[in-house]
């Protein structure tokens, strides 16, 4: 090691005390970072989750226009074509078809306004939580088309409760002619999303194309991509340009959640703003330590200069001791963020039941480790030493030796 | 001894400011010293002598007058070329003696060396050598607080001549030492002198100091007051 080396290494433990204050500090700040930023992915990751396997699913497929509209004839362009190509697709797990229609649910003691959604039973299974929700009855495990499946708030309007019968009324396409069934409650679902529990309803596809007269037509391909795909970033994939023609627009879930997208980048621009307060704090520990320890040292300095010592030599000194500082903060921080990290990763957080922009949470978050966590922010806060021992280098290599020599006598 | 001028003073002259109120530090000294002399400039506390000590290195900048050392006018130097010039021309020895507690003997040593650019075994050879001539053989692992401090005042001085410079400047070198301490750096300094050729300059009222001096320069209330050679044989 060389000998600056040393007597850098060595000076910043000449007040021990001092330094290990300022190192937890920084290590603190440090620590902070990773462990905020683990929290984060874990949170996005949770939030993806929920949003992806509630019934969004990771991505749509619709004709263009049907989103907006939501009009019974805007079915899917060349259903028969898409679903060869998405079979084909080698990204995709499973994929399940979807109906909606605007209609009227009525039973013996109320009636109310409903989206009924006509869906494939045994692949909805694999694409969202609906049959997990299921807090009376069963997902369509009875024989017959005319099961319906009702959430408990709708259960609770209309007064019904399971085998109980259910009138749906909805317009048909084209003709706009009233088509109406009789339906039996198979089972009640609980998503504690309000929306979907009071204002959906789930019944056969088959039975919705019969009532709504689209043939075997559908609205809406439900999307389940293989496992392993980062769906943080889903919507850089080439697939929904791929899908996104002839009169049809493929959609990620963050296409369809815009308002996610946003969210998260409002809440990087918040780690970004932790980081930078961390950092000011990070920067003003360091700034004062070096200070004290050069104003402890004020005679030394002097020696040094008087000896032959070129001021860009006395700057280097400082920003030496600068930089071991802050790879001894770093070395803490570095040990406090992996453990502080890896417990939660183990417990989790419990933030079950919050609702983020309309997505209720449901399961324990678990921050995420990343490599990147304990390479970025250590490097960021290095640098931060380095630039931030500049000012106090500056002031060590302007010091006149005689000064110096005199100031601590 | 030889008749070259290795330091010459002309009208040099410098204030302090004290709380608001001026202090002559040195009134217009004009001092002549020949390489090799070992010379002491005496007087009481507050004459000026680490003033003056502190301009002829050009450690201070005098408002009035010039310095030169080995026919060079310090006063035209940057102060790159002036640290360039006291490391390789000048070794300082302090009242305090002033090693860098955090590094070995040895290492404060070498300090000066590495500074001129010397390869790391010559350093160590050098270091060696000059341990063995202050007679601290054996103790270049220690630190400085493990030493007495005349074994540390010893290391400041083969510190100060390791680099083997043509002036040695000496600040009160005994002040914070016992008299036998003293008096035996003293000898060894004055051999040192003998055999090496270096000029010495020290600043002391240290009775012994003068009686070793072969030349005491008298300072009073920042002026010359009187010049005289000692014929110490």
């Amino acid at each position: 090691m060389s000998l600056y080396l040393k007597l850098a290494w060595r000076n910043i433990f000449r007040n021990k005390r001092r330094t290990i204050i300022s190192g937890i500090a920084i290590a603190i700040g440090l620590a902070s970072l990773i462990y905020v930023d683990a929290l984060y992915i874990g949170m996005k990751i949770n939030i993806v989750d929920n949003i992806t396997k509630s019934f969004i699913s990771d991505g749509q497929i619709h004709r263009k226009g049907f989103r907006q509209r939501q009009e019974v004839e805007l079915t899917v362009n060349n259903p028969d074509k898409v679903i060869k190509a998405l079979k084909k697709n080698k990204m995709i797990s499973d994929f399940s078809l979807r109906t909606y229609s605007f209609s009227m649910i009525s039973s013996s003691n109320n009636v109310n306004s409903v989206l009924l959604v006509g869906i494939e039973p045994d692949k909805e299974k694999t694409i969202s939580q609906i049959d997990d929700a299921i807090i009376k009855g069963n997902f369509f495990e009875g024989k017959g088309d005319n099961q319906i499946v009702i959430g408990k708030k709708l259960a609770d309007i209309l007064e019904v409760g399971i085998g109980d019968r259910i009138v749906i009324t909805a317009a048909q396409a084209h003709s706009s002619e009233l088509s109406q069934e009789l339906f039996r409650v198979s089972g009640i679902y609980y998503l504690n999303n309000p929306e979907m529990d009071k204002g959906m309803a789930f019944i056969k596809i088959g039975k919705a194309q019969k009532m709504l007269n689209i043939g075997d037509n559908f609205h809406e391909i439900a999307l389940k991509f293989k496992k392993g795909t980062d769906l943080l970033n889903i919507d850089k994939l080439p697939f929904w340009k791929n899908f996104s023609k002839n009169g049809n627009e493929a959609l990620s879930w963050m296409g369809l959640f815009p308002q996610m997208k946003v969210m998260f980048e409002m809440t990087n621009l918040s780690l970004a703003l932790v980081g930078l307060i961390l950092f000011a704090i990070v920067a003003l520990v360091i700034i004062n330590s070096l200070f004290m320890s050069i104003y402890e040292r004020m005679f030394e300095f002097g020696v040094l200069r008087a000896i032959g010592t070129r001021p860009l030599v006395a700057f280097k000194l400082i920003i030496l001791e600068s930089a071991a500082l802050g790879i001894f903060s770093i070395l803490i921080g570095i040990i406090f963020g992996f453990i502080i990290t890896l417990i939660y990763t183990k417990i989790g957080i419990d933030y079950s039941g919050i609702e983020v922009m309309g997505v209720t949470i449901k399961n324990i978050i678990y921050p995420v480790m990343e490599l990147r966590q304990f390479i970025i922010y250590p490097v960021i806060v290095f640098f931060i030493t380095l630039i931030i021992g500049i000012y106090p280098g500056i002031y060590a290599a302007k010091l006149k030796p005689a000064e110096a020599l005199r100031k601590s006598l | 001894m030889s008749d070259k001028l290795i330091i010459k003073t002309e009208n040099l002259k410098k204030d302090y400011k004290e709380d608001g109120v001026v202090v002559h530090a040195v009134r217009g000294i004009d001092l002549e010293i020949k390489e090799g002399e070992f010379t002491a400039i005496v007087g009481p506390s507050g004459c000026g002598k680490t003033t003056l000590l502190n301009l002829i290195s050009g450690l201070d900048t005098p408002d009035d007058g010039k310095v030169w050392l080995d026919g060079k006018a310090i006063s035209d130097m940057s102060g790159k070329e002036l640290s360039d010039f006291r490391r390789d021309n000048i070794g300082f020895i302090f009242q305090a003696y002033n090693l860098i507690p955090v590094l070995t003997v040895e290492e404060n040593i070498e300090y000066i060396m590495l500074l001129q650019g010397v390869p790391k075994k010559e350093r160590h050879e050098r270091v060696l050598k000059i341990l063995e001539e202050v007679g601290l053989s054996g103790l270049e692992n220690r630190r400085p607080t493990q030493l007495s401090g005349g074994q540390q005042q010893r290391v400041a001085i083969a510190r100060a001549m390791v680099s083997n410079p043509k002036i040695i400047l000496a600040d009160e070198p005994t002040a914070n030492l016992d008299s036998k301490t003293g008096s035996e750096l003293l000898d060894m300094m004055a051999e040192l002198n003998e055999k090496t050729g270096m000029t010495f300059l020290f600043s002391t009222h240290d009775k012994m100091v003068m009686e070793r001096a072969k030349r005491v320069i008298v300072l009073k209330d920042g002026k010359i007051v009187d010049k005289s050679e000692i014929d110490i044989v």
